[in-house]
This record gives C-alpha cells, structure tokens and sequence, in this order.
C-alpha cells in the first residue's frame, strides 16, 4: 500500500543496470514489466557490456548518474562496498529463501548486500552415448576408458586457468589463505594437485594447451567425454546426448572436488532515491515468478530454492543437475586478497603444464610473482611542495614571457592573433582533447599510488621503484630493464625482417615479365588487410604444440613437436613470425612504389658502367630507395615498439612474462595485477621517454636524408 | 682501340619490326657518325652494340670477338644516354668516378681523371652539386664526362650535344673531335644535327626504317647518295625532287622541260639542291613565292610550283612573298633517280673535286 502510493505520488522510475545478452536478457526484461504491472513503478533497462559495467558502475554512482539497481558478480562486492555504491539488503532478504552458498556470498563482515539471483560453477559434463557411468572418483575418471585412439582423451577443461584448477587444489585439500587471510601458494596440497593434473596431461588423458574452444571441439567431436566446464557450455553442445555431474572426489584424500560459486545477485545502490522501492524490486527480481522467467527463459540456475519444486524447472536435467553440483561448491571469497590470486596461480599452472617447472617449485614460482605484484604501497608523501615548483615553475616561464615582449602588448605583437587563433581552434581543440588531457592525466597518474580506488601522492616513488627494479633482480622478466632489452630485440627483429621481406618481395614483383603479376600483388597485400587479431588469433592456434599447422608440418618432415610457448626463445620467435606475417606487406607497398620510380636507364648506365647486379643493388637501389623507406622504417619501428595485439593474443607474455614487451607489462600493471594505474602510468610515461629519444634520432637520419 | 662489325642485325619489339638486318663495319679509330629521322632504329642499334639489348638475330664483334653473349659490363663501351641516366643520389663528381671506382682504380688517378674532364667539360664548379640542381646542357656535359674518364675501347654517344646551346655545341663539338684525335679509339656518335655529322664524321651511316641506306664519308654522301632518300635527308634546305620523263632531248615534268643529261629513259625523279638553284626572272621552273628564309645578304625562297615545292638561293635581290618568279640551275646540277626514289641513276660532276 505505502509501496504504491509512493509510486503514484512521485510517478517513479526505477533504473536497472545489467549485463545480459539473449535469453537473460529477455528475461530480466519481462520480469522487469511483471514488477510494473504489479506496483505501477516504470523500469528503465540499460545492458552495459559486461566488461565495461564495473567501471561504469563505480563511476557513475558516485556521481549520482547511476542506477537504482544493477547486477553483477559477487566477487566484486568487497570492492564496491569499499567505493560505498552498494546498499545493504537489511532484513529483506530470507537466507532461507535461497541456497546456502549464494547468500553466504553476499556476506560482508555479517552483513548482507543484494538479492542473489543464479549461480554458477563448475560440473563435470559426460557424453551420454558412450555408455559410460560417470565417475565419483578420480581414480574412476582416469580408468573411465579402457582404450583410446590416438588424438583421444578421457577429460578435457582449461587447466591453464585457475578458476578450473581451484577444485582440484581444495580436492587435495587445498587452502587458499592463512589464518591472517593472506594468500598461500607453496604448500603440500599445492604441488600435489598439480603433481595430478601434470600427471593426467603426462599420461594423454588429456591433451595439452586447453582454450575454450577447444574444450568444445573435443567434446562435440567425441574425442573427450568428459569435460569439466559450467552451464554457459550447454549452448555449445551440437545435439549431443549429454549429462551433468558434480566433480569427482580426490581418490587420495577422500575431499570432493569443491568448484568456486559465482553468485549474480541484484544489488541496490547506496544513492538510490528510492530505497523502499529499489529494495522491493531487486528481491522481486530474486523470488518467484521472476526467478521462473529467468530459469525458463535465460536458462540461468536459480539461487532461490522454491525454483527446483517448480514443475518446469524440474523437468529441465541441466538446471536440476546444478543444484546437486552447487551443494559441493564454495563461493569464490569477494576478499581483495582474491583478486591477488589469480596471476601467481596461473603462472604456477602454465609452467607445470607447459613442462618448464617441477610441480613442487611452483608454489615457489608462485610465492614469488605474488610478492612482486603486490608491492608495498610507497610512503605517501605531500604534495605540497610539488604544487609550490609547479607554480613557481609557471610563474617564472610566464614573467619571462612577458619580458621578452617587454613594452608592447600582446595584441601589438601579435596583431592578427585573433582571427589566427580562429583558424587553428578546430585542430587544436581536437589535439587538447585527445592528446594533451589524456597525456597530461597519464603524467599526474604516475605520480600517485593506486589501491582499491584509493589514489594516495608517491612522487616519483613509482619510477624509483621502476627504474632500481624494486622486488626482483634485473634478469628477471618482470623487470623493467629485462623488458626494455625485450622490447628493442622485438623492435629490431621485426623491422629488420619486415624490411628484407618486403623488399625482396618487391623486386621480385617488379619484373614486368613475372605472369599473374598482379595476382600476386593482391595476394601478398592481403594479410595487412585482415585485422591483426584475427591473424593473432590464427597463428597462435597453428603454434599449438598437439592440433598447430605448424607441429604437424614439422611432424611430417620428421621433426619432434616444438611446445612453442615454453621456451623464450621459440615463443618469442612465434610473435616474431606472427608479426613479420603481418608487418611484410606494408615494407613491400613501399619498396614496390619507390622501385618503380626509379627509371631503368639508371641500371643500364651502371650495368654500362660495369657493376655487377648486387653493385646496382647496393649502389643504385638501396640509396634510391632511402627516402621512401626511411619514413616507412620509422613508423614501423614505432607501431611495432608498441604493438600490443601480437604479444597479448599469441604468447601472452609466456613463459612466465618473459615475452612481454612495455605495452603489454603496463597493461598488466594496470588491469591484471591489482589495478596499479600508478605503476602502470609510471610505465607508459618511460615508454614516452624511449620513444621520444628515438623520435630524435630518427628527426636527425631524416635531416640528413634531405639535406 | 677496336673495331666494330655488325652481321645481319635484327631487332623486333612485338609485331615492330624496328632494325631489318643491318651490316655495318667500323674500323678502329673511325668516328662513325649514325644518321636517320626519329624513330628510325639508332637508339635501338646503339644498345645492341652496348648489350643492353638482345638482337633477334646477326652477330655483333668487337674488337674481334663475338659479344652476342657478353653482359655490357665486360664489353668495355662506354655510352652517353639520350636520356643522360645520372645517378641522381650522386654528385657531378662521384657519378664521374662511379665507373673508375667500380673498376679498383686508385684514387688519385680517379681524381686527376676526373679533374681533367671537369676542365674539358667545363664542369669544375659544379662537382659537387647533384643532378637535380643542374640544366639540361650540364647534365649532358656530366653524362659525357663519366664515359669520357673511363676511356673505354669503344665510345657510344646518342645525341650528347642536342640540349646544348650553340656557341658551347660548336666548342663542345671541338673538343670531342681533339678527344677523338688524343685517343684515337672507335666512336660511334648518334646526331640529328647535320653540322655535327659533317665537321665530326671519318663516316656517315644514314638509316631509314631499320635499313641502312648508305656509308660512307660525309662529302660523297652529299654529292653521290645512292637514293633519294638519302639525298633529301643530307642538306639543308633538302633537296628538291620533281617528277619527269625523258622525251627526246628533254625532261618533260609538270609546267617545265630541262635539257636531258646522261642515258636515262622513261620515267624518272629529278634531283635539285637549292643551293644550285637561283631566284631569277626568267629560267625553265616558275612559280609563287611562299615563303622566304633570310640569312643576310642572301637566302632560300621557297616556291609554289606546278610541279610541287621548290627551294631555290638567292643573293641580294628581293623576294617577296606572293611574288611570282622564276628559278635558274648554276649549270650541270641534276642528279638523276628512278622513278621510285631507290636508286641514283646519275650524279652531276662534284664541283671542286
Ligand atoms: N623497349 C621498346 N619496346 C617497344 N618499342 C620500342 C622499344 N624501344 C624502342 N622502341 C621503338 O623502336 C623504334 C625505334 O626506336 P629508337 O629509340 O631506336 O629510335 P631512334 O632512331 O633513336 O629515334 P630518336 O632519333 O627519336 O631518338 C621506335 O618506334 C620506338 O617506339
Ligand atoms: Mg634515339
């Protein structure tokens, strides 16, 4: 009653925010309009994509330009309650109304935030056509097949990942944090777990290097029937008979393999206008007819238990599976500690599975990146006398301004200032916006330290940590010096290759009498025109070491497969390759374009005057070509200085970051290891520095060049 | 110093027949002047010789030896471009010292070589400038002096003098003539211009349509061609040619009769050099004056006649244009051909021979 005479007094809107996409979305729409039809209060629906609606949340809530409403993971809620825009749910909410792993996740220090909605977790999924019983054991999974072809396993998940291997760490009786909540890595459990999973990897029952998309293959391709992976998967089986179970139990411990629970849960923001309403809409959401629209129609596993007596729910095997498997499943902790846990596990896993480490070092491995990427905040310093230089700074530049035009006015000197600064208005306002803002906000960032949306002054402490290599040795690839020597040797190679490449390419398409010249012309231009991830993408899929193009060609000619990502020098030979691939074409349109303005009676004269045809090369070509090539090299050198894609999607940085160029470590300073936007922009800014001094050098081989 | 001989050449670009079997001897030493209206083939002649292009058949022999199959880089030529092909990443300088570097000559003879032609050349203060900041004729002069320091067996110049100015073409022919005369080696010279064929040439080559029409010293090209041809292309203005036919006593042509010489008969081509004629009032041809070239005290009238164009001298008198007025031949001036043009059945006596 209270409820709707609000709604009719103010004609409220509610705003929810989300991230769905298809059937959810639908779903969330329809129970959004059943909430209008019941109370009167209109909704307004915004889908963020899911990658950008954190940031978008904690932007605009502060800002009171967010919604009433939003959904999301609860793995963030430690961080948005530190950022206040998460209300508490009070007493609205009825722990026993839903499972008991989806509320405890919503739990903060006692206290309850948002309405849990679905969950997700990890099962095991069997093919039902192979006439196998699912295991309960890891001993049954590893003996499931009696025989196998080549090219066939027992189980397939991303074990690269640790979001998969989390089961098995807790399986083996595994804990993630010690009693002071700090994260642990080398432990027993540790490398006894991944002692198993190298061992299944060792003895083929499951293939090496596991994307995604390869879980799907060997599932829909019955070369796996087992896969370990989540509910999203079942839009990916193509009309397979399929059932779903929970995780097996570690034969060695007796421990259930225990998933983590992802809980999505519908949150009500702290700056709500509104927060009877909103609080009433979000446990709508959560309950009742609307849980049925988003089971039946999203397809998404309900965390509100009423749902699995629902007739329709019921009869639906996937989502009845789940509840069994989501009993065994803890909810991923929404601890800061969490997040820190993730890139030292990963690099613990890839260099087991990848061969490169012993299982029991890798704890070590792990310890060890742990304390590198969690540095201690810097001493935080004033910034006063900063503001004070900065001034003075100003001030000085500025009197001296005035001097040097001492007894006349601006407009004296400048007499047609007015309609000039017209004209150049448009250009600069554009270079302002995007060039001096962003720059200058770059700069400002390096200066300050970042934790948990906390920025605190460091001074140049970043760059002093940077630049003495604060926390590892120089050799060692997290190292700015190591990534430095990195990223030139990346530089160097590829130019040197896209340049000999392409201009071989180009003489050779040259000769007039070449057939199907132009057929060629067109061909070779070709992977320039495809968007350079999609060649990333390819070629990393032809660099795996079991299904790559590239292993089996080399099978063929009798060599062993190479594992390419494990050794630095293959994998950094991969992005290279992948990058020439890419980078050749360009060199070439040059080459062809500047060879072909280079008349031919040049090379009669020189053949007259009795060089050879490499004396014409060296003597003749090469200089004539300078001044196209020059320019070409340059930029080339720049783009690839700083190419991103390649080292991101093809080696990833692997093994263990030592591929990583400058980009791609700032990028990882920034969003995969704590947010340290400091750190990062502390980066990018000695990235400026080097390529400015090349921007010099290069400023003096083209005056050259001209003069 | 060596000599040249060229057998059965033939050179065809596509479906372009463009040099139909040429036989050539050049003897060492000799200035071989080459002849012929644009397009005839003499570029195309030149780089066969050099290598830089492929004859479809025949032999070329330099110096004795069969070079069908030499590279031009080990045939020792040195040629002058029409085009001039400077290196333009180069200075005057060092496009002169290309060659000699490329062949491990020591420095200091480059650099004396290359002094001496910059002096010849009159290059010296541009050495050190690059092509692009140099005039048609200096580029010329810079294209004649990297082949002139490498002092090869056998010179080729494709018109080098064409883009110079008059006064430095007749110092330039000058010098080429003491070089030619200081070296004594085969020279093989490409020109439009008559003078220079004239004042240069031990021989005259002149071609026509890929075929070569006839060889030999300058002044018996001049007073004994061997077709008509060849005595319209020597000459300025050129010949004139009128159709006739022999009638007793006489050539008997459109509105004119001459007294018949030597033992033709039948229909013939008579050939009259302008110099030989002179503007009168009365004489066998008559017609209006269209046009007038004056050079001083005397001059060329051409004239409308019945029986075509006719050029004719004149001294001191003046010719109108519109007038009408008559041309007298200075005595036995008739060079005969068949009716054809392709073969000189008569030549007058050369004066002063
Ligand atoms: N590479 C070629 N391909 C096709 N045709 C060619 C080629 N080179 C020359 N020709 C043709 O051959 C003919 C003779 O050319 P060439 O350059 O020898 O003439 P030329 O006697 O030197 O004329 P000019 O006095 O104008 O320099 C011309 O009709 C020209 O178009
Ligand atoms: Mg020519």
């Amino acid at each position: 009653m209270f409820i709707s005479h609000l709604a009719f007094a103010d004609a409220p809107v509610l705003k929810l925010w989300h991230g769905y996409r298809g059937g959810e979305e639908q779903a969330i729409e329809q129970a959004a309009k059943q909430f209008t039809a019941l109370t009167g209060t209109q909704v307004e629906l915004l889908a963020v994509p899911y990658d950008a609606l954190s940031s978008k949340l904690t932007s605009a809530i502060p800002h009171d330009a967010g919604p009433d409403v939003f959904i999301f993971a609860h793995e963030r809620l430690r961080q948005f309650h530190r950022m206040k825009i998460v209300a508490p749910s009070g007493n609205g909410l009825d722990r026993s109304k839903y499972l008991k792993p989806s509320v405890d996740a919503l739990e903060l220090d006692g206290v309850l935030y948002g309405y849990p909605l679905s969950i997700k977790c990890l099962a095991l999924f069997m093919r039902g056509d192979r006439g196998l019983t699912a295991p309960t054991t890891t001993a049954e999974l590893e003996n499931a097949l009696t025989e196998r072809r080549q090219n066939q396993f027992t189980l397939a998940y991303e074990a690269g990942d640790f979001y998969f291997h989390a089961p098995i760490l807790f399986g083996f009786g595994g804990v993630l944090f010690d009693e002071k909540g700090r994260a642990q890595f080398d432990t027993p459990a540790m490398t006894k777990s991944l002692n198993w999973v190298k061992s299944l990897q060792d003895r083929k029952l499951m293939p090496q290097e596991v994307s995604g998309a390869l879980v799907k293959t060997l599932f829909n391709e019955n070369r796996a029937p087992f896969v370990i992976t989540g509910p999203w998967f079942t839009g990916e089986i193509d009309g397979v008979p399929y059932s779903i179970h929970p995780l097996p139990t570690v034969s060695e411990t007796g421990l259930p393999m225990a998933p983590f629970l992802g809980v999505e849960a519908a949150f009500v923001s702290s700056r709500t206008q509104q927060p009877e309403l909103a609080q009433a809409f979000a446990k709508f959401l959560s309950l009742g007819d609307a849980t049925i629209i988003r089971v039946t129609l999203g397809r998404q596993i309900p965390a509100e238990l009423a749902a699995y007596d629902n007739e329709a729910v019921a009869k639906d095997p996937m989502i009845s599976a789940f509840r069994t498997v989501a009993e065994r499943a803890t909810p991923t902790p929404n601890t800061l500690e969490m997040a820190r846990v993730w890139e030292p596990m990963k690099l613990a896993l890839r260099a087991v599975l990848q061969g490169g480490v012993s299982p029991a070092d890798a704890g070590q491995l792990a310890e060890r990146r742990y304390r590198a990427l969690n540095r201690e905040a810097p001493p935080t310093t004033t910034p006063v006398p900063w503001i004070i230089g900065l001034s003075i700074g100003l001030v000085t530049f500025g009197g001296w301004q005035l001097r040097q035009g001492k007894g006349k006015t601006f407009a004296k000197r400048y007499p047609e200032a007015g309609r000039g600064l017209l004209y150049v208005a448009p250009a600069a306002t554009g270079l302002f916006v995007l060039v001096i803002i962003p720059f200058v906000i770059g700069l400002s960032l390096s200066l300050f330290h970042h934790d948990a949306g906390e920025y605190t002054f460091v001074g140049f402490a970043n760059f002093a940590d940077i630049l003495t290599s604060k926390g590892y040795r120089i050799t060692e690839p997290l190292s700015f010096y190591f990534t430095l020597v990195v990223t030139l040797a990346w530089t160097l190679a590829n130019v040197v290759l896209h340049v000999s490449i392409g201009l071989f390419l180009a003489i050779l398409l040259k000769d007039p009498l070449l057939k199907l010249r132009g057929v060629y012309r067109v061909l070779l231009i070709v992977p320039w025109a495809v968007p350079n991830y999609i060649t990333a993408l390819m070629w990393k899929g032809m660099f795996h070491q079991q299904f790559g193009a590239i292993n089996a060609i080399l099978g063929h000619l009798g060599i062993e497969p190479v594992s390419w990502f494990t050794q630095w020098s293959t994998s950094f030979a991969a992005n290279v390759i992948t990058n020439t691939w890419l980078g050749f074409p360009f060199m070439m349109v040059v080459s062809l374009g500047a060879l072909q303005s280079i008349p031919t009676d040049l090379y009669e004269a020189a053949e007259v005057d009795g060089a050879s045809k490499w004396t014409q090369f060296r003597r003749i070509t090469l200089p004539l070509l300078k001044p196209a090539l020059l320019p070409a090299v340059i930029l080339g050198s720049v783009w690839t200085f700083n190419m991103f894609n390649i080292i991101y999607l093809v080696s990833g940085g692997e093994p263990g970051g030592g591929t990583d160029i400058l980009v791609s470590e700032a990028f990882r300073w920034a969003f995969q290891r704590n947010e340290q936007y400091g750190f990062a922009a502390a980066y990018s800014v000695l990235i400026f520095f080097v390529l400015f001094a090349w921007s010099q050098v290069t400023k003096r081989l083209s005056g050259e060049e001209s003069a | 110093m060596s000599d040249v001989r060229l057998v059965g050449i033939k050179k065809s670009f596509g479906e372009n027949v463009i040099v139909r079997g040429v036989d050539l001897d050049v003897t060492p030493g000799e200035f071989l002047v080459m002849v012929g209206p644009s397009g005839c083939g003499k570029t195309t002649l030149l780089r066969i010789i050099a290598g830089l292009e492929q004859a479809d058949s025949g032999d070329i022999v330099i110096g004795g030896k069969n070079m069908n199959e030499v590279p031009p880089r080990e045939r020792d030529v040195g040629m002058v471009f029409q085009s001039y092909a400077l290196y333009p990443h180069m200075t005057v300088k060092e496009n002169m010292a290309f060659g000699l570097e490329l062949r491990k000559v020591p420095r200091p003879e480059i650099e004396s070589r290359v002094a001496e032609a910059a002096r010849m050349l009159e290059l010296g203060p541009l050495l050190d400038r690059k092509p692009k900041a140099l005039s048609g004729g200096q580029r010329q002069r810079v294209a004649m002096g990297r082949v002139i320091v490498r002092r090869p067996q056998l010179f080729l110049f494709d018109e080098p003098l064409s883009n110079l100015d008059t006064a430095l073409r007749v110092q330039m022919r000058g010098e080429l003539a003491r070089l030619h005369r200081a070296l004594g080696v085969t020279m093989i010279y490409v020109t439009h211009d008559q003078v220079e064929a004239m004042t240069l040439a031990t021989r005259v080559a002149v071609f026509n349509k890929g075929v070569l029409q006839q060889l030999g010293a300058p002044l018996e090209l001049y007073n004994r061609p061997t077709n008509a041809f060849v005595a319209q292309f020597l000459g300025s203005p050129s010949m004139n040619l009128i159709d006739a036919k022999r009638d007793g006593a006489k050539f008997v042509g459109a509105g004119f009769t001459l007294p018949a010489v030597g033992d033709t008969s039948g229909e013939v081509k008579l050939g009259l050099r302008p110099q030989d004629l002179r503007v009168a009032s009365e004489g066998p041809l008559r017609g209006e004056v269209e046009a007038v070239e004056r050079l001083g005290f005397d001059g060329y009238a051409f004239l409308k006649t019945a029986a075509g164009s006719i050029a004719a001298r004149f001294e001191g008198a003046d010719v109108q244009v519109g007038q009408n007025v008559a041309v007298q031949p200075m005595g036995d001036v008739l060079h005969i051909f068949s009716a054809d043009g392709a073969k000189a059945l008569r030549h007058p006596e050369a004066r002063g021979a």
